[in-house]
């Protein structure tokens, strides 16, 4: 990464709330708060509102996502991800079940990389969240720099948590032997796809902007 | 106050909400944030050029994933393979409905929706006109880009690989290669992508409309 170029000045270390503006999150024009319709982009209704920090329902609306993403979290984890039918035998596996399988037959890599983007992400996703709206809510003004691209980090990787989703769908769609192995998708792969979404829309709800607010 | 005031020099940090005067950035130069550190915008060399190059390219490798098959299984003298669609197909049929429509979306359509969007707005920007609902496509194309897993995919089946191995032959057809070029060029797009620079361009392609109508 290059440094930054030296021209680039903070605006008499504004914000652009204090000077009455607003940065389209959209396009990136810079308009007057309160504007209903970005002139550049066509962006309106709740985005730009949002982008003005006058919508205070970034906090209640990544609550309500993270609950859920909670709530779909515990059977993603608890009912099965997928059945393994052998000669009329029926076999279940969990999501942590797959993962000792997995580092049981000595496929440690595999096995590492279902468990970070199966358990390790998700629950360390819900985790930063949680703690950064209770530094939101409780005005905690600490480590704001740190807290900002821990976000960051959250809103990067939150993705790739759909791995193992998409692991349960090609194996389905491929063993499909008849009597002598067939594999089906459990009920845990919708509700963890679910708990993708659920906390990919938390992030996106929160506004990290709300981290920096001088006097809440 | 009008737009005005704030001319295209300045931008508000979408991170921290910084007011920032940006000079003007030399080839290869990016901004961040001084508050908080955030990439505001870059000049990465040609990245017009590459974006359209490479989404025509991505297009046309996740069109050849769809004709030849995807991965082959042996397991005991039985053979069976599948392509991109077919597999999509079997989830729907089985009664997995949303499982199917949750995977074909994310690893399919919305990356293909993404970089046809993508073309549509650089042809708008090189034949320096603004064509109908240029806009509204790029806005939409923004919008769209956090929901595109085309490479987590290609994770994803590689993880399967490993997994199948120890019971059957696997063989990656032509398809695979197809699908991985394809997320190749998805990840050199985004590589590339950077808003305010989309919309400046865009935003020039009208003004060069508009002199040469007038």
């Amino acid at each position: 990464m290059r440094p930054a170029p030296r021209g680039i000045r903070p605006m008499h270390e504004h914000t652009a709330t204090a000077m009455g503006v607003q940065g389209c999150p959209v396009c990136t024009a810079v308009l007057p708060i309160g504007t209903p319709y970005c002139a550049r982009c066509g962006t309106h209704g709740h985005t730009l509102e949002r982008a003005g920090m006058t919508w205070n329902g970034s906090m209640q609306r990544t609550w309500a996502w993270l609950l859920t993403s909670v709530l779909l979290y515990l059977p993603a984890n608890f009912l099965p991800i997928m059945y393994t039918r052998t000669w009329g035998n029926l076999r279940e596996s969990t999501i942590l079940g797959g993962v000792l399988t997995l580092w049981g037959h000595g496929s440690y890599p595999i096995a590492i990389v279902i468990f970070v983007a199966s358990v390790l992400v998700p629950v360390g996703k819900i985790v930063i969240l949680v703690w950064l709206c209770l530094s939101v809510q409780l005005r905690y003004k600490s480590a704001r720099r740190y807290k900002t691209r821990l976000y960051r980090i959250t809103e990067f990787v939150g993705r790739w948590s759909m791995v193992d989703v998409f692991v349960v769908g090609i194996l389905v769609a491929l063993i499909r032997l008849g009597n002598v192995m067939t594999i089906l998708p459990g009920p845990a792969a919708l509700a963890f796809a679910g708990m993708v979404f659920t906390t990919m829309l938390a992030a996106g709800s929160f506004d990290p902007r709300l981290l920096w607010v001088r006097e809440a | 106050m009008g737009v005005t005031d704030f001319p295209a020099v300045h931008i508000a940090c979408h991170e921290c909400d910084l007011l920032v005067a940006l000079p003007v950035l030399r080839p290869g130069q990016h901004a961040y944030c001084p508050r908080c550190n955030f990439l505001l915008t870059a000049n990465r060399p040609d990245s017009q050029s590459k974006i359209f190059a490479y989404s025509i390219a991505s297009l046309i490798c996740l069109a050849l994933a769809n004709l030849f098959p995807f991965i082959t299984l042996n397991a005991r003298g039985m053979e069976q393979s599948v392509t991109l669609l077919g597999s999509v197909a079997i989830l729907a049929t089985e009664d997995h409905r949303l499982l199917a429509a949750v995977v074909f979306a994310s690893i399919a359509v919305i990356p293909a929706l993404l970089l046809c969007g993508l073309v549509y707005v650089s042809v708008a920007i090189r034949i320096g006109r603004e064509l109908p609902g240029a806009r509204t496509c790029l806005r939409w194309t923004i919008a769209l880009a956090p929901w595109n897993m085309a490479e987590i995919f290609l994770i994803g089946i590689l993880v399967s690989f490993i997994k199948i191995v120890s019971l059957a032959d696997v063989e990656l057809g032509l398809s695979f290669w197809a699908y991985a070029l394809f997320t190749f060029g998805v990840v050199l797009v985004s590589l590339n992508f950077d808003r305010r620079e989309l919309w400046d361009l865009l935003d020039a392609a009208r003004a060069a409309g508009h002199s040469s109508h007038a």
